[in-house]
This record gives C-alpha cells, sequence and structure tokens, in this order.
C-alpha cells in the first residue's frame, strides 16, 4: 500500500533559482503517492515551479490512485476547453462499482462492529486473540471477513476517503496478528491516513508503533528491506514531527541518537540532514551536545550533501567564520521559507540561529561593538542593541554595555585555581564513602551467604 | 633423465648442475628415483586398490600353476585383507558393485582347491607345509565365500562374459595400456592434476609407493631379470628397502646406461614387435609410460578425435610426476598437435591439445618458485594467445571446469571441452609476476621484462571479453579480479583529472572502470576472498586518484579491519598497501591526522618495507632459515608495484609532526603527556642525544630540524627546511600533485607553528594583537581569528578576543607551581576513586591487566595492525588515559558499523 516509487517528477520548469535547494524532488521516492499531494499544493503556492507543469504531474500521480473526480478537476483546470475524458468517466464508473461491491461485502462485518456492546469490547480488550474468540462465539465473525476489512479500507485509501480508512484499518489492527501478511500495511496505512487528516497525536503513536514493529525485526528479512523501510519511515516521521508539539525533541532522539537511524540517513538520504539541523536548532533544550554530535555527522557528509543550514552549522562551528554564517544565515531563511516542512518554523530557527552566533561570539569574545554585531547578526545597531538588553535583562548573559564607546563587555569567565581545585575534588569524598559502603555490604552479603551456607550444610 | 641433460641447452644444463651442487645428498637418491619415476602415475584411490588387488589375484594364479599352496595361502590371506582396504572405494564409486575380476579370482580358487582336494593322490604326496595350507585354505575359503555367494551364483551361471572380459583384459595389459583400461585411469587422475598442485600430487605420488614399486619390478620382468626374485619382491605393499635399490642402481649405473640406450632404441621400434614378445609381460600393469611411445600412432592405426584424446590423456597423466621428462612431454603434445593438424580433427581437438600443451610448458619449470625460462615464456605467452584466437573464433564451443571429461564433445557442435581456461592466465599472470622479480629492478633487464606487462593485459583483456560472453559467474568473478589486480596500481592521469573536476564525469578513465569490475565481484562472487581483494584494490585506486572520501567511507564500511587478520598473506599485504595509500591520499588532501593514523600501524614497528612486502628486512637475532627466506621472497610485490618507502616515511613523519609539536608545547608540563608517535619522538631523541648536529642531509634530518624550528615558533626555518630542493628531489616531486602539496604543507606549518607559538609563550603576553600574529606568520586575518577562535573554545588557550581592538586578552590563569601541583593530586586522586569503583564493579580487572605485556611480541609480522591498536586503546583506557586519536577513530569505525553493512546491501542491489 506503502511503495509508490515516484519517479514522475520529469521535466518541470523552474521559475526561481530557489529550486536548487527544493527537496521535493529527493523525499518523492520515499513517500507513498497520497502523501506527495500536500507537498504539491505546496509548492503550487509557493510558485517555484511552472503551474502547468505541476498540474500535470499531479494528474500522474493521480493516475494510480482512484481519486477520479480529483484527476478530472485537475484536467479541467488543464485543459479547459476539452470535455473530461472518457478514459477517466470509464474509470470513475468503475470505481463506483467497486466501491460498491466492497461495500456489500463488508456491511455484514461493519454491522457487527456497530454493535456498541462490541466497540466497547474492542477497546477494552487488549488482546486480539481475546477479541477474535469473542467476536466468533457471538457475533459469528470469521477470520476470513478480515481481509474484506482490509481490502475495503485500502479502496477507501485510494479514492481519497482518509478518515473512513483511519476506522477501518484501527479495526483491522485489532483484530490480526503481527505476523498477519497485512500488518505492517495496515500499520503504513494508518499513518498514512492519520498524516492525510492531520492528526498528528494518533500519527505520532502510529509512528512510534510502526518503528517498534520495524526495529524488531520481525517484518523484514533482509538488512537491505530493513534500510529500506527505515528510510521510508524517516521521511514519512517529518510529517509528525514537524507538526507535532513534542516533534522537535522527538526527531533529533530518533533520527540522531538511534544509530540504525542515522546510519540509514547517512547512506541513503543525506537530505534529511536539513530537517535534522534545522531541529537540532530550534530546538532550545539539550541543544549544545546535539550540536556538536551533529556537526560531526554534517563533517563526515559535507562531501556528499551540504545546504544552506548544513552549510551555517559547518561555518559556524567548524571554521568559527562568522561572516560566512552570517551570509548562510540569509541563504537559509530563503531555503525555509520554501520548504513544506520547514516553512513554519522559518521564525524560530532565524531567532535561534542569531543567538547562536551571538553565544558563540561571546563565548570567544571580551569585548564586541555593537555596530559589529548588528551587521553579524543582521539587525539594525538599535535593535541589536535592544536585543542585547533583553538578553541581559532575561539573565541569560552575564555583560555590561558601555554605551559610551558602543561596546559589549562580558564578565570575566575565568575560572582560578582554586576553583578547579575545589570542582575536581567536590564529589570525591562521596565517591569514597559510597565506595565504603558497597564494599560493606557486598562483605555482608558475603558472610550471610557463609553463614547460610554453613547452616544449610 | 640423462636424455635431458645431454639435449637441453647450454642455459639449462646450467641450471641442472646448480640443482646438483644445491642438493648434494640427494644427488643418487634422485637418480635412481628418475629410474622409477617414469613410472609413476598419479591414480585414484580406486585405481591404487584395484591394482593391490590383481596384483595379488595374478600371485595366486602363479602359486595355482606351481600348486605351491603355502604361499597361496598366505596370498588369499593378503587378498582378503586388501580387499577390506578397497571395500570403502568400491562402496563409493562403484556402489558396492563388488569388481568382476574378484569374484572370477574366488570362482576358480575354490574350484582348483575342489580339484586339488579331491585329488587324493596328489594330496598324499604333497609335503606338509602345502597340505597344511590346502586344508586351513579350504576351510577359509569356505567361510568367507558364504558373503558372496549371491554374486558367485550369479558368475557361475554366467561365466562366458567374465571370461571374454578376461581376455581382453590380458591383452590390455599386454598392451601396457590399452584403451578400455585407460579409460578407467585417467579421468580421475586428470582432475586430480588440475586441482591439487604440484606438491600435492607429489604426496599422492609418495602414497601410492607401494603400487609403483610393484610396478618398477614387472616393469624388470620385462628386462629379463630373474623373475622369481620379481616375484618375492613384488609382495604388495611391501617396500622394497631403499637401500637395497640404491645399491642395486648404483651398482648397475652403467647397466643402466645402456638400458637407457636401449630403451631409446626400442622407442624407435615399431609397436608390433613389443607385443609379439607380450608373453613375458603378464604381469605388465596400469600406468601409462609416455616415455616409451616414441610414435604416437602406428602406420595402420587409425587416427581418429577418440584415439588423439586418448593418446593425450596418455600423456598428460605423466605430468606432476618427479621424473617425468618435462621437456619430452611438451614436445609429445607438440606433436600431437601436428597430427591432430594433419589429420583436420577439428579446432576443438586443437583447443583441447593447446590447453594441455599450455599446461605442459607451465609445469617445465622445476620449482615452484623460480621463474621461467625467458624462451619458454615467450612461447607460452604465444601459445595463449594462439589459444584465445581460437576460442574466440568458436563461438559454439564452451570451455570450463565444470565440463566433465566425460561430457566432453570434440566431434559436433556445440562443441564441449573441459579445461579451466582462467586457471591459464592466472598462471601467465603468476610467471609473469615471478619473471620480473626475478631480474634487477634497477637493471635494463627489468625495464626489457617490463614490457611483457603490455602483453600480458592485453592477453587478460581478451580473455575477458571472452569470459563475458561465454563464461561462467565465478570464472568472470576470477578474470576481473585479475583485471582489476593489473589496474589498480596504475595512475591514470585522466581519472585523476576526473576527481579534481576538469574532465566530465561522463568520461571513460581506470576508475569507471574499476567501478564497473568491483561492482561485478560485490555483487556476484560468493568467495569471500576474491570479494575482499577486490574492495582493497577499489580503495587503493581510488585513493591513489584522490577520491578521498569515497575511498575513506568504502575502507569504513567494508570493515576489513576486524577480519583481514585470518585471510592470506597476500590479502593482508594488499590491506597494507590499500592502508598506506589511503594515508598519502589524505595527507594529499591535507587531512593530516586521517594520514597519520593510517600510516601509524605500518610505519611504528619499523618494517614498513616488511609489511608491504618490498624487501626484506635483515634480521637481528637469528637468520632464516633457507625455506622461510624462499617463502617470503615468493610474497615480495614486484619493483613496479612498490610504494615509495622514504616518500611514505617522510609523509608519516611530517604528519606526526604537524600533530606531535603543537601538543608537546601544549602539554609541556603535563604530567600525563602521552606520545602521539613513537617513531617520531625516537627521531627526535636520537638527535638530541647527538653532541653535535650538523646541517640535515638525509630526509629524516630534515624533517627533524624542522621540528625543532617549529617548536620555537620559527615557522619559516621550518618550511623552508621541509620544501626545498634536496626534499623536492627525495619526496615531494614524487607526488603527482607536488605543487599543491607542497603549498598545503606551507599552509600547515604556518597554522600548526602559530598554535605551538601560541601554547608556548602565551603566558609572557597580556594581550597580542591578531594583526601581529597574522603578520608574523603571513596568514591571512581571517584564518587566525579562526584558529584563535576554535583554541578558545575547545579551551585549549585560557583567553578571549577583544573584538573592537582585535586583540587576544590572555585570561592570568597560569597556576603556581603550587596550585599546579595540587591540580596533578586532585587528578590522581580522582584517577585513585575511579581505579577503586572499577576494581569494585568487576572483580577480573586484574586478571584483564596483567595480559598486557609480552604478548606484542609474540604476533606475526604481517597484518596483525588492527590487532595492536585494539590492545593500546584498552591499555590506555585502563591507564585512565583520556580519548585520544585511536580510541576516537575506533569508534568513529564503530559509529558507521552498521552503516557499512547497509551499503554494502545497497551496492549489491544496484
Amino acid at each position: 500500500m506503502c511503495t509508490s516509487d515516484l519517479r514522475s517528477e520529469h521535466c518541470i520548469r523552474t521559475n526561481s533559482n530557489m529550486a536548487q535547494y527544493d527537496l521535493t524532488n529527493k523525499l518523492t521516492p520515499y513517500l507513498d503517492r497520497h502523501l506527495v499531494f500536500p507537498l504539491m499544493e505546496f509548492l503550487s503556492v509557493r510558485g517555484i515551479y511552472n503551474e502547468t507543469d505541476l498540474q500535470r504531474t499531479k494528474l500522474d500521480l493521480l493516475s494510480n490512485t482512484n481519486m477520479v473526480d480529483f484527476a478530472m478537476d485537475i484536467q479541467a483546470s488543464l485543459y479547459p476547453d476539452q470535455p473530461p475524458s472518457t478514459e477517466l468517466t470509464e474509470k470513475r464508473s468503475r470505481v463506483v462499482a467497486e466501491l460498491k461491491r466492497l461495500q456489500t461485502e463488508s456491511a455484514q462485518i461493519f454491522d457487527i462492529f456497530a454493535d456498541p456492546e462490541v466497540q466497547k469490547q474492542v477497546q477494552s480488550s487488549r488482546d486480539y486473540k481475546t477479541l477474535v474468540n469473542y467476536l466468533q462465539e457471538n457475533h459469528k465473525f470469521k477470520p476470513e471477513m478480515l481481509d474484506v476489512v482490509f481490502k475495503y479500507a485500502k479502496f477507501q485509501y485510494e479514492c481519497g476517503n482518509y478518515s473512513a480508512t483511519a476506522d477501518y484499518m484501527y479495526l483491522f489492527r485489532c483484530l490480526v496478528p503481527p505476523t498477519d501478511k497485512n500488518y505492517l500495511s495496515s500499520l503504513w496505512g494508518k499513518l498514512a491516513t492519520e498524516i492525510l487528516t492531520q492528526d498528528w497525536e494518533n500519527a505520532l503513536d502510529d509512528l512510534n508503533r510502526l518503528k517498534e514493529v520495524l526495529d524488531s525485526g520481525v517484518t523484514t528479512s533482509t538488512p537491505l528491506q530493513a534500510l529500506q523501510q527505515r528510510t521510508w519511515l524517516i521521511h514519512w516521521s517529518l510529517f509528525v514531527f514537524f507538526n507535532h508539539t513534542k516533534g522537535r525533541e522527538l526527531i533529533i532522539e530518533m533520527l540522531l541518537y538511534q544509530t540504525q537511524y542515522l546510519n540509514a540517513i547517512q547512506t541513503m538520504c543525506p537530505h534529511v540532514l536539513r530537517y535534522l539541523a534545522t531541529a537540532v536548532v530550534i530546538n532550545k533544550s539539550s541543544r549544545r551536545q546535539a550540536l556538536r554530535d551533529l556537526v560531526k555527522v554534517i563533517q563526515q557528509e559535507n562531501y556528499n550533501y551540504s545546504d544552506p543550514i548544513t552549510e551555517f552549522l559547518a561555518s559556524l562551528y567548524v571554521d568559527f567564520d562568522f561572516d560566512a554564517a552570517q551570509e548562510k544565515l540569509q541563504l537559509c531563511a530563503d531555503v525555509l521559507k520554501n520548504d513544506f516542512f520547514l516553512v513554519a518554523c522559518m521564525k524560530d530557527f532565524i531567532d535561534n540561529a542569531r543567538l547562536m552566533i551571538f553565544e558563540l561570539f561571546c563565548r570567544i569574545h571580551q569585548c564586541i561593538s555593537i555596530n559589529m554585531l548588528a551587521e553579524k547578526l543582521n539587525m539594525t545597531p538599535p535593535d541589536a542593541e535592544r536585543w542585547i538588553v533583553d538578553l541581559i535583562r532575561q539573565a541569560k548573559l552575564d555583560a555590561k554595555i558601555d554605551s559610551q564607546q558602543g561596546h559589549v563587555v562580558m564578565g570575566t569567565q575565568a575560572i582560578s585555581p582554586y576553583q578547579q581545585l575545589i570542582e575536581k575534588t567536590k564529589n570525591l569524598s562521596f565517591r569514597t564513602q559510597m565506595l565504603a559502603m558497597n564494599i560493606e555490604k557486598k562483605a555482608n552479603t558475603a558472610r550471610s551467604n557463609e553463614v547460610v551456607f554453613k547452616v544449610g550444610g | 633423465m640423462t636424455s635431458r641433460f645431454f639435449m637441453s641447452d647450454s642455459g639449462s644444463s646450467e641450471s641442472e648442475s646448480e640443482e646438483e651442487i644445491r642438493e648434494p645428498t640427494n644427488f643418487l637418491a634422485r637418480f635412481s628415483d628418475d629410474e622409477e619415476d617414469t613410472k609413476r602415475v598419479v591414480r585414484s584411490a580406486k585405481e591404487k586398490r584395484y591394482e593391490e588387488l590383481q596384483n595379488i589375484i595374478k600371485n595366486i594364479k602363479n602359486y595355482k600353476k606351481n600348486k605351491d599352496l603355502a604361499s597361496l595361502h598366505s596370498s588369499f590371506e593378503d587378498l582378503c585383507r586388501a580387499y577390506i582396504k578397497a571395500a570403502v572405494v568400491i562402496e563409493k564409486e562403484d556402489g558396492g558393485k563388488i569388481p568382476r575380476f574378484y569374484i572370477r579370482c574366488l570362482v576358480e580358487l575354490e574350484d582348483y582347491l575342489n580339484m586339488i582336494w579331491d585329488d587324493k593322490e596328489g594330496r598324499k604326496k604333497m609335503n606338509k607345509n602345502n597340505a597344511k595350507g590346502l586344508a586351513t585354505m579350504r576351510q577359509k575359503l569356505r567361510k568367507y565365500v558364504k558373503d558372496f555367494e549371491n554374486e558367485l551364483t550369479a558368475f557361475r551361471e554366467n561365466p562366458d562374459v567374465g571370461d571374454s572380459d578376461e581376455e581382453e583384459e590380458d591383452l590390455a595389459e599386454q598392451d601396457g595400456g590399452s584403451d578400455a583400461e585407460d579409460d578407467m585411469l585417467t579421468p580421475a587422475a586428470f582432475k586430480k592434476e588440475t586441482s591439487v598442485a604440484s606438491g600435492d600430487s607429489r604426496i599422492a605420488v609418495d602414497r601410492m609407493a607401494a603400487g609403483d614399486d610393484a610396478d618398477d619390478e614387472d616393469e624388470y620382468s620385462d628386462w629379463g631379470s630373474d623373475s622369481d626374485e620379481s616375484s618375492s619382491d613384488s609382495d604388495p605393499g611391501g617396500l622394497v628397502p631403499l637401500r637395497e635399490k640404491f645399491l642395486k642402481k648404483t651398482v648397475t649405473r652403467e647397466e643402466d646406461e645402456t638400458k637407457k640406450k636401449h630403451r631409446s632404441e626400442r622407442k624407435k621400434e615399431p609397436k608390433a614387435p613389443k607385443e609379439a614378445d607380450g608373453g613375458w609381460e603378464t604381469v605388465k600393469k596400469g600406468s601409462v609410460i609416455p616415455t616409451e611411445k616414441p610414435k604416437m600412432f602406428g602406420k595402420d592405426d587409425e587416427i581418429s578425435i577418440k584415439s588423439v584424446t586418448n593418446k593425450l590423456n596418455e600423456i598428460i597423466a605423466a605430468r606432476g610426476k618427479k621424473g617425468t621428462d618435462r621437456k619430452e612431454q611438451i614436445e609429445l603434445v607438440h606433436e600431437l598437435m601436428g597430427i591432430a593438424r594433419e589429420n583436420n580433427l577439428g579446432n576443438a581437438m586443437y583447443i583441447k591439445i593447446q590447453y594441455h600443451l599450455i599446461m605442459s610448458i607451465y609445469d617445465y619449470a622445476p620449482s615452484g618458485s623460480d621463474a621461467m625460462k625467458p624462451e619458454l615464456w615467450e612461447k607460452v605467452l604465444k601459445k595463449i594467445e594462439e589459444l584465445l584466437e581460437m576460442l574466440l573464433d568458436m563461438p559454439d564451443l564452451s570451455i570450463g571446469s565444470n565440463i566433465t571429461e566425460e561430457d566432453e564433445n570434440l566431434e559436433t557442435s556445440p562443441y564441449r571441452v573441459h579445461g579451466d581456461v582462467v586457471t591459464i592466465i592466472d598462471r601467465m599472470d603468476v610467471e609473469f609476476c615471478k619473471l620480473v622479480k626475478a631480474c634487477d629492478a634497477h637493471s635494463n633487464e627489468f625495464i626489457v621484462k617490463l614490457r611483457d606487462e603490455v602483453k600480458v593485459c592485453k592477453i587478460i583483456d581478451t580473455m575477458l571479453d571472452y569470459q563475458e560472453k561465454h563464461g561462467l559467474v565465478p570464472d568472470v568473478c576470477r578474470i576481473y579480479l585479475r583485471k582489476i589486480e593489473h589496474v589498480y596500481y596504475k595512475y591514470d592521469k585522466k581519472a585523476a583529472d576526473q576527481a579534481r573536476g576538469k574532465i566530465p564525469e561522463s568520461e571513460e578513465t581506470s576508475l569507471k572502470l574499476m567501478e564497473k569490475l568491483c561492482s561485478y565481484i560485490y555483487v556476484r562472487d560468493n568467495t569471500d576472498r576474491l570479494r575482499t581483494r577486490a574492495v582493497l584494490c577499489h580503495i587503493y585506486h581510488m585513493a591513489l586518484h584522490d577520491r578521498w572520501y569515497q575511498a575513506r567511507d568504502l575502507m569504513l564500511m567494508a570493515h576489513l579491519q576486524d577480519t583481514i587478520q585470518h585471510s592470506d598473506l597476500p590479502t593482508q599485504i594488499l590491506y597494507n598497501r590499500t592502508l598506506v595509500q589511503l594515508g598519502l591520499c589524505g595527507f594529499r588532501h591535507s587531512h593530516i591526522k586521517e594520514a597519520h593514523n593510517a600510516l601509524l600501524d605500518i610505519q611504528s614497528g619499523g618494517r614498513a618495507k616488511e609489511l608491504l612486502a618490498q624487501g626484506l628486512l635483515p634480521l637481528r637475532q637469528n637468520e632464516r632459515t633457507s625455506e622461510q627466506e624462499k617463502q617470503e621472497k615468493e610474497r615480495q610485490i614486484p619493483f613496479h608495484m612498490h610504494i615509495n618507502l622514504e616518500m611514505l616515511e617522510c609523509v608519516y613523519l611530517v604528519s606526526a609532526m604537524l600533530i606531535e609539536i603543537p601538543y608537546m608545547a601544549a602539554h609541556e608540563f603535563d604530567a600525563r603527556r602521552r606520545m602521539i608517535s613513537k617513531s617520531f619522538h625516537h627521531q627526535l631523541k636520537n638527535s638530541e642525544r647527538q653532541s653535535l648536529v650538523g646541517p640535515p642531509e638525509s630526509m629524516r634530518e630534515h624533517v627533524v630540524a624542522a621540528s625543532k624550528a617549529m617548536r620555537n615558533g620559527n615557522w619559516r626555518t621550518a618550511r623552508d627546511l621541509l620544501l626545498n630542493e634536496k626534499m623536492n628531489g627525495k619526496v615531494w616531486d614524487l607526488f603527482h600533485n607536488a605543487d599543491e602539496v607542497r603549498e598545503m604543507l606551507g599552509r600547515k606549518v604556518q597554522e600548526e607553528s602559530l598554535r605551538t607559538y601560541l601554547f608556548t609563550y602565551s603566558h609572557v603576553y597580556d594581550s597580542i594583537s591578531l594583526v601581529t600574529l597574522s603578520e608574523m606568520f603571513e596568514l591571512p586575518h581571517a584564518t587566525v581569528h579562526a584558529i584563535i577562535s576554535k583554541m578558545i573554545i575547545n579551551e585549549e588557550i585560557m583567553g578571549s578576543l577583544d573584538e573592537p581592538t582585535f586583540c587576544l586578552v590572555m585570561h592570568k590563569t597560569e597556576p603556581s607551581q603550587l596550585q599546579s601541583l595540587s591540580l596533578q593530586l586532585a587528578d590522581k586522586l580522582h584517577n585513585l576513586v575511579e581505579n577503586n569503583d572499577r576494581i569494585l564493579d568487576q572483580k577480573p580487572f586484574f586478571q584483564r591487566n596483567m595480559q598486557g605485556g609480552g604478548y606484542r611480541d609474540r604476533q606475526k609480522p604481517w597484518g596483525g595492525n588492527t590487532g595492536r591498536d585494539r590492545r593500546d586503546g584498552q591499555d590506555r583506557q585502563d591507564r585512565g588515559g583520556r580519548g585520544d586519536y585511536m580510541d576516537r577513530r575506533s569508534n568513529h569505525i564503530g559509529e558507521r558499523s552498521d552503516r557499512g553493512r547497509d551499503y554494502m546491501d545497497r551496492r549489491r542491489q544496484d
């Protein structure tokens, strides 16, 4: 259900040079057809690409789905003077007939589930076995029916009726064992529908469930398959992570700190580093460590993939070239504006990036002129001054402004040897105490064991 | 053998005499051996057993005639024993069907005994021994025969078949190698020949000595020696004592000579007379004696594909035997070729003969390690070319080791021929390698020899084309690897330009070729060895052409560092070479740290020469045995593939200098300072020990002098010491992008000198102007700023920048002596606590620490590098050291471990 290897992005003319940083082309092979539509919509709004070309691609995309009405609309807008093609109308009648057939087939099943008693059971029972048993005993339920449910759900999905699909998929998943041949597909399908209906809370649940299944390795036979599945998951998860409120932390957790996913990124799709980098930048908590790890990865993959966002981090944290970083930051803004996933966090990103530059500046410098700082931060001097004042007031910064010379003077951070010594020896006595206690405990247990042994022997 | 002395040209006789000198003790024995060995044939176990049985049966027949019942009895017991031995083979090869001749023998024996038993008159006359023998024999036979009852009755019902068989067989035996028997013998023998190295087959021959001895004695009966003696000697399993043989032979040396002549005379005789006196030759057995077949075919013999094939099989059956006259072998095959051509037996036949001709030329070289003679080499090249031509001309012919001798079809299309042509190419390559190694690398001769490389490559290419069209996957893989091994070390200017983006990616270069060949092997090969070698060659080639990132990634993903110790030595050597090349590539790309890490293992023991197989190191303690030396010489890489060792060492030392000098400056007073590079320190110490240091002469002295200058922040001197005419000539001009490397090196020296300067002198400054620094070190302002920023962030220097004045303001945190001592004390306490914790956590801590020393010396010289790494890493951790290069590197590799697998899989899918 999820394998749509889409390479139909053939000849799309671009309207601006921003298209060089556009990743849609790289992302789509790993997305389902239906998931591509939001991206396409977004692109047509941004107007980077030629509109008619986009429409044509959309029509291509639709050719393998059952969303005939949508296709007809697009065709009408593409070729306003032509009547809707007979092919499409025929297909429409075929689809409708098929839908009818499946509906009648599955009506019986949905009757069962319409029963409020059953619904309660479904919600309360955790194990699919007990549930199936219950249904078989009380409602003439047959396991073969599940296949019908799956088929119907899939059909609904292809018709674009996502919310219905989500319900059926939920039912299906409740009733089949994880070894069922359609189990994995149903998980992917459920995730897709949740994404398309923008139900992020559930989508995150599904994402985690899917991840567990993939990581358990039950469903995949070869490492290569596992790698592919992970790559898909990474791409699909972008929808969730950049829309869910907690997604920004979770994406770092998953993509940067779970080696198999990081490996998948490095091997298959280094372009995802952009999203990872953005997430790290806009994520305030736990940034420092994540940054260090991320920069390492970016450096490694530098020859393979780079865009303004990764370059920004590289020039800031590898070369300490603030001017270059500043330039890249401006480019970043453009890139973010035109990225489907990142457009929402553009402001966040810019703010945080500025803060990062400034922070680094402060760590290196003792005294900075505000004019220079304003230039580096891409602000006017008064704005910059206000910004710094805000920072100082919020006690994030140990600094003073020398307004006569227009300087910011940092507080000294040097640590005296005394302090160092204290730092180093602070926990020694505590640890030694713990050690002593541990030894004592061990000795005691050993002795008591001995006693028991003696008594027993 | 004598004929070889006389006939061969002066060159060969020289080598012969050398051989004699070298093995004086063997000489006489060898001489006598040669006489017999002419009859040695490599046979399968089945043949061997059958022959044993048949010998005994023959004896039994004799005793029957003589009515020597006592001997008959003992022979019968021998027969039973031999049969038990043979039973296993029979079970395996004939599916348990008891050989007919054996049954026949039993039947006859039974009849005979009954006859004698019934002849009561005769029994009474018998002497005591015989009578006793008869009685026990009869009983035993009765018992024994019960096991074979079915077969015996079957035989008795249908004895005619057996009789006719017998006649045929007798005939065959007299013939000394007629078709029927040959067919039985040779396929197995031949298979063995091709698959087993000659050394092995020799062992096999030795194992069969017993059987052979019997043959030899039989042979003597040919020559009219005492038949009684022969029969007693030919007791099966009873080896004729070597001494006896020796004595006999030396005494009758002259006689031997005459025999020799006699024999050669006989060669000229037609076959017919020989058959005429066949009455004497009833004991003549199995093995084929090509030397006795001077004329290929009699006048009246029909020359057909079948007969020529048989003849060919006869000839090659003598292959690999110690005493076979190899030269004559070649001539015989050659002659056969002529006969085949005369009679127009078709291309398939020619190909088959040609194949064996090439094989027998390969066999000519007396020992495995010496190179071929030049004229033979020329000849074999020509022959291979011819063979390939023929193969290419015949698209409807398939040749391969998968086609068994039985499946051969030489007469009609589609033709099928047994033979492993890739092996021919492999052997050719090996021989070429030996040939090149045999001559002095700096002589003109070497260059002349090396010219043949073009021919070799051409042959490989032709073979590659042929295999691509007709070959099986494993063969294609092998020939691909052969090709790869001829390409990987060669520098292709076009490929390097492409790597630097001067030539479009679409252009056909050696890199492309490597990519294609290697990915084929990655995907299709299932022997690990080919793939490992292909990966290594691929990395080497990419590194050679400045594809640093791809080479590095492939190296990391291939995970060879874990398994390389378990592979064969040539592969380990290739691994070392690849690692070195990777290091050089890293250096060219100014990845100093990576270069240093890659070269560290090879350079650290001072055994780079040995590890790269580019020459033998003199051993300090004990001399090599000649065997060892021979082995090591065999492993050596031919000169044209060498990596310049001086360049290697220089690159390593310079890398070490660039890392070590700033590090030393930064940790001057650090109690826990470690050496990053031992050999670099060794060089430094050596120079310090000298009372008088003159101007640098050698490469090492230059680097050491540069290091000293760098330590003082004197970057200009340092640079000039590294980059000057002398060093250019010695090292830097050897890089293909020498100017870029020099420029990079100059820049690196400036940067690292700046860092060293800051480390060394920062405590005397309150503030330093960045402008002054950039003037001092002639570095752009931005670079200085970046370097200093990095140092501040990494807390290498305590200070901060004052932006309006472009100054580096030092924070006075340089501790007093008391303070630094107490800090050290705190550190040590910290370590103590940590160690205590660890002891408590894991009891086996002590054991782990104890296994450190002494272990290192025991490891093998070849490629045990990674093991050493790990151990070092562990040692360091145990000492409580912080993460250092090695640790970080192993982490780095570990990080991508999964990725490696994924990557390889992806390639496989591609």
